[in-house]
């Protein structure tokens, strides 16, 4: 009795959960990075391919998995069988049922071969037709006020943006339209794009091997360091998107997220050149005056570009526009409320796509956070519970550079306060 | 044979007079106890000590997954800290494989195998052991590094200057089981010291050496194994004769002499790269970091059928004897183990769908990932047909091996969907990855290992596991195990990466993966009892026949415990299933007119073996030591080298010894006990 019941609450095990993953609601699909929810036409052929897939399997399942059970309950042992001969006949095979089923199953592959080829080749490159809309010529104002905004050499391309990853966050360039950390002037950890056109993203590792992935624009593709790989993305509603490296790179792995942000294309437009501008003065005497000064003494500047205020810095993400960023520390740390992000989506009708703005307060305690528990109390190189173990703002050693040692003392709350109002003042 | 017996076949090897090796050393074939499992070349015993080593690891690596598990069960949960974590995966991945279902396998290879082709011991007894202690001792180097970093995280090694002078103080390690370079290699210029900077610390450098010795083992099993059912099948036990089982063995024994040099010369450029500064995977200086991903999948991918193959095998037995018929379609089965075992070395790449192969090796690579669930499928049909017509009993091995067939073409289910590039893009690295790995490793591997354990045990030791402890194990393992990853379908596509240590709350991933957590225990509290029920079995375990099942090869004809010359006369054999026809059809078992009075020849025990390995021991341990910076220690690697040369020297010299055992002459089932039983000492 006990082995039937056994067998049979086994066999049941999976279409019971099979149901309960059926019955989860609506919500369930469009959660933060859910590749249910595409929004763009690589997500989509993405998730189309996979459905091709799952209505393959489920007739497969149905039919093995159904066969499977009734011969189990058909075919078990009865009282009386000891009576019946103990070889039973035909026991060795057909070849024509197993030709019949080699067939069959070559058959159901090549009902999820054919998009798969499709979509490998569609996926691969911003493809032809596409082109002519996604010009840079096509969308994009070539001067303005008298400055150029790009090279007439790049008007008849695509939109490219070079994906770098290091331990642990994303730098975006924009070689075309002048965003490069050569020129100092990159964006870390937020990506903008245009609403609806196709971008060509060239992916780049500077460190380790980093995978690319926002879920609900486009599958991953590996940033492997000595090579140049390429992918292209487009998303077709406006809104905040929510990525994360997928190859795992160290500590601090799970803390390499990243944020894009669709706009439309006129205002994507008017964020380059924002982006282009130097940073502002602070005003003497104020706190945010302190802070510069504490950003050279305690030798950020070595590593953190401020466009206008300090150039040296390249290994680091770019600080020229901190302050105006929704997240911290390779979008770990949110600077927006909580709250008023949850009434965001939910006012959205649950599109989680929808962004609350920055709230300034969360942004200084963030900032503070951060920047007081990197490095500066571990110098040792060791995982800590640091917001991000491991991360290179303790990294001195690597550039061996005389007294630097020295200089790495901890940050007293009123210099770290100081630091974070001189940053705030980056928008 | 041209070795000399100096004495008369005797009844037991304790009434053996103390004999000198051609080295003038006693054999140790008089020994009981610890000695005699230390220098045991029997196959059974090796095999036995196989696998309660590897049920050992299956638990120590349960307790990480449990660790691992624990810490998500939880947004920004804190139980353990990311390098820990990290530490926590690449050894509970590393465990899995390596030191808990490869050794199972080869637990059963070594039990069984003699047994189904009717031989009395593998082709090369000292060879055995000596992949046995080998497996121990690179198991124990692998797992010393969790031994070094705990005493790290304890502060113990604070006074010592190689420490303080340490850059990266990582002991365990923290790369993943496939340890892709260059996080695993190193990144810039070697200094004078021909040592280039590096990600990792000590740990990569105790998983490099870890690996590389259990890669020897296995490779000497294999080779023992493909000479043993090559050479010393009984007579008219011709291939297509064979138990499905051990046809298994033999296909994956080819895949691991065929793969595994693959990883072995990963493995010895990456060690280069680390301790001298070749440039193999360093991408700072012209090296390919995809190299190593190559070299890595070409190994292991076919491990994943190293892993999946036998426990096939073990079903292929457990559900004919179970349905009461014999194999249905035997050729193709068979066949098809084959073509698993072949296409399984063209389909490496599918690991790799999202590092930029560009559209023709992808599109190669998915036609032949979705060419190699056409074999697999074949034998989910054969199963079926199996069952089909037949007299289904249930029993626990049963019971495992039906879990086995659904958990398996559940995972090979969410295979084909890798299988299709454009949606692996989104599913590569997400948990909808450790879902399918897991559906066909976990619900498929351990319940097909389980089924054979299950199902051999009282042929292994003559007592019968208690039937409703094992149903209420295989019921917990069954429903915790799909509780834990039948959500991580669900988690990955919702967007959750794998090998991350926390995840923010907000995403959606809270619930399933509090659900999976609690699935995990379930299933922890399964398995373990599950094991504790034939731990007890062991010592306390009720006596059963020595064909409980009415069984179908060979290895049910004889006693059990099966006495240590396993036929008293070497059988031979007219048909497959030739126990079962034996006992219910039209051929009976025909015996050679071997032993008896004359005595079989039984090769005799040798503590070369484990010298050998000892090397290997010192060695292995030695190597990160030196890599850490200990002192003086670069001489316990020359000396660990000079052991196992000294060890093998000295086996080559000692000659393989042997001597002529007498055995009762009734060869079949019904035979009365060993006569060694009443004569022990």
């Amino acid at each position: 009795m006990l082995s039937r019941f056994f067998a049979r609450v086994g066999l049941l095990v999976l279409p019971v959960i099979a149901l309960l993953t059926a019955g989860c609601s609506e919500a369930d699909l469009k959660v933060r990075q859910s590749t249910f929810d595409h929004k763009g036409p690589v997500a989509r052929l993405q998730y189309e391919v996979f459905m091709d897939s799952v209505y393959l399997v489920t007739v497969l399942f149905a039919v093995v998995g159904g066969l499977l059970v009734y011969a189990v309950i058909r075919f078990r042992a009865r009282p009386g069988d000891e009576n019946k001969p103990a070889i039973v006949e035909d026991g060795h095979g057909n070849p024509l049922t197993e030709i019949l089923l080699i067939v069959a199953s070559i058959g159901a592959l090549v009902f999820l071969a054919i998009p798969t080829l499709k979509g490998i080749w569609y996926t691969d490159d911003v493809p032809e037709e596409l082109v002519p809309a996604a010009r840079l010529s096509a969308w994009y104002p070539r001067a303005e006020g008298g400055v150029e905004n790009y090279a007439e050499a790049v008007k008849d391309q695509v939109l490219e943006v070079d994906v770098v990853g290091k331990q642990w966050w994303f730098r975006f360039e924009y070689p075309q339209l002048g965003l490069t950390n050569e020129g100092r002037r990159s964006v870390p950890n937020e990506l903008v794009i245009p609403r609806g056109v196709p971008v060509r993203i060239n992916l780049r590792s500077e460190d380790v091997i980093h995978s690319f992935w926002i879920p609900k624009v486009a599958g991953k593709v590996d940033l492997m360091p000595g090579r140049r790989n390429h992918m292209w993305i487009q998303a077709d509603e406006a809104g905040h998107y929510y990525g994360q490296c997928a190859e795992f790179c160290g500590d601090s792995h799970a803390y390499m997220l990243f944020r894009v942000e669709v706009v439309e294309p006129a205002e994507f437009t008017r964020w380059v050149s924002a982006q282009k501008k130097d940073a502002a003065e602070p005003v003497a005497g104020s706190r945010a005056a302190e802070g510069k000064a504490l950003f050279a003494a305690k030798t950020c500047a070595m590593c953190h570009n401020v466009g206008g205020h300090f150039g040296a810095g390249a290994f680091g993400p770019d600080l020229t526009h901190v302050a105006s960023r929704k997240s911290l520390a390779g979008a770990w740390l949110d600077n927006r409320d909580p709250a008023a992000q949850q009434a965001a989506v939910a006012a959205a009708g649950g599109n989680t796509e929808a962004s609350a703005p920055v709230d300034h307060a969360v942004q200084k305690a963030n900032l503070i956070k951060w920047i007081g528990s990197s490095g500066v109390l571990h110098g040792d190189g060791e995982a800590t519970r640091d917001v991000k173990p491991g991360n290179r703002m303790h990294y001195y050693k690597m550039f061996n550079v005389a007294g630097l040692n020295e200089t790495r003392t901890q940050l007293t709350a009123a210099e770290l306060d100081a630091l974070a109002e001189y940053l705030l003042t980056l928008k | 044979m041209s070795h000399d017996h100096h004495h008369a076949p005797v009844a037991s090897r304790y009434d053996l007079a103390p004999e000198r090796s051609d080295i003038g050393l006693i054999r140790p074939d008089r020994f009981t106890g610890l000695r005699d499992w230390l220098t045991t070349v029997d196959h059974k015993k090796i095999g036995v000590l196989y696998g309660a080593f590897a049920m050992f690891f299956f638990l120590v690596g349960g307790v990480e997954a449990l660790a691992i598990r624990t810490q998500l069960a939880r947004p920004e949960n804190d139980f353990v800290t990311a390098r820990m974590y990290n530490q926590l995966f690449t050894m509970h991945g590393t465990t899995m494989i390596f030191l808990g279902v490869m050794p199972l396998s080869a637990a059963f290879f070594n039990f069984l195998v003699p047994l189904q082709i009717g031989a009395r011991d593998v082709a090369f007894p000292r060879l055995n052991a000596f992949s046995l202690w080998t497996f121990v001792f690179g198991a124990f180097i692998l797992n010393a590094s969790w031994l070094f970093e705990f005493a790290h995280l304890a502060g113990w090694f604070k006074s010592f200057d190689w420490y303080n002078a340490l850059v990266y103080r990582d002991f365990a390690p923290a790369n993943g089981w496939f340890s892709y370079a260059p996080l695993s290699g190193t990144f810039g210029q070697a200094d004078a010291a021909l040592r280039a900077p590096r990600f990792t610390g000590v740990g990569t450098d105790f998983w490099i050496i870890g690996i590389q010795i259990l890669g020897i083992a296995s490779l000497a099993a294999s080779f023992n194994f493909i000479c043993t059912i090559l050479n010393m099948r009984a007579k008219g036990m011709t291939m297509m004769r064979l138990p499905a089982f051990t046809w298994m063995t033999l296909v994956t024994s080819f895949l691991i002499i065929l793969a595994f040099p693959a990883i072995t010369v990963a493995l010895i450029q990456l060690m280069f790269d680390r301790q001298f500064g070749a440039n193999f995977f360093n991408p700072t200086a012209g090296g390919q970091p995809i190299l190593w991903q190559h070299l890595f999948w070409i190994f292991g991918h076919p491990e994943v059928y190293i892993l999946v193959l036998p426990a096939m095998g073990i079903v292929s037995e457990v559900l004919p004897t179970f349905a009461g018929k014999s194999l249905y379609g035997y050729p193709i089965v068979v066949f098809s183990g084959a073509v698993i075992g072949f296409l399984g070395f063209a389909v490496w790449s599918h690991h790799m769908f999202t590092t930029g192969l560009g559209p023709v090796p992808t599109a190669a690579f998915s036609l032949l990932t979705m060419a190699i669930a056409v074999p697999t499928g074949v034998k989910i049909f054969n199963w079926l047909g199996t069952i089909w017509g037949g007299r289904v009993r249930f029993t626990p091995p049963m019971v495992l091996s039906l879990g086995f067939i659904w958990m398996f073409m559940c995972g090979g289910f969410s295979g084909i969907m890798h299988a299709a590039a454009p949606a692996d893009a989104q599913q590569q690295d997400s948990y909808f990855v450790i879902a399918h790995f897991h559906y066909v490793l976990l619900g498929g591997v351990l319940l097909g290992l389980m089924s054979g354990l299950y199902f051999w045990f009282p042929k292994i030791f003559g007592r019968m596991p208690k039937a409703s402890v094992a149903y209420w194990a295989s019921g917990l393992v069954i429903l915790g195990f799909n509780l834990a990853f039948g959500p991580m379908h669900y988690l990955g596509l919702a967007g959750q990466p794998r090998r991350t240590h926390t995840y923010h709350a907000g995403f959606g991933w809270e619930t399933w993966n509090f659900v999976a957590t609690i699935g995990a225990f379930i299933l922890g509290i399964g398995v373990f009892i599950a094991f504790a029920n034939l731990v007890w079995t062991v010592f306390r375990g009720e006596k059963c026949a020595s064909d409980p099942w009415d069984g179908r090869t060979l290895e049910w004809s004889l006693p059990s415990p099966v006495p240590e010359y396993n036929f008293a006369r070497s059988p031979v054999i007219v048909c497959r299933d030739a126990f079962f026809v034996h006992k219910h059809g039209p051929h009976r078992i025909a015996y050679e007119q071997d032993g008896g009075e004359a005595g079989v020849h039984m090769p005799s025990q040798s503590w070369m073996p484990l010298l050998a390995s000892c090397g290997f021991l010192l060695a292995g341990l030695g190597m990160p030591m030196s890599a850490m910076g200990v002192p003086h220690v670069g001489w316990v690697v020359i000396a660990g080298l000079g052991v196992l040369f000294i060890g093998i020297w000295l086996w080559a010299l000692e000659g393989p010894g042997g001597y002529m055992l007498k055995t009762p002459v009734s060869p079949v089932s019904s035979a009365p006990a060993p006569a060694e039983a009443s004569s022990a000492r």
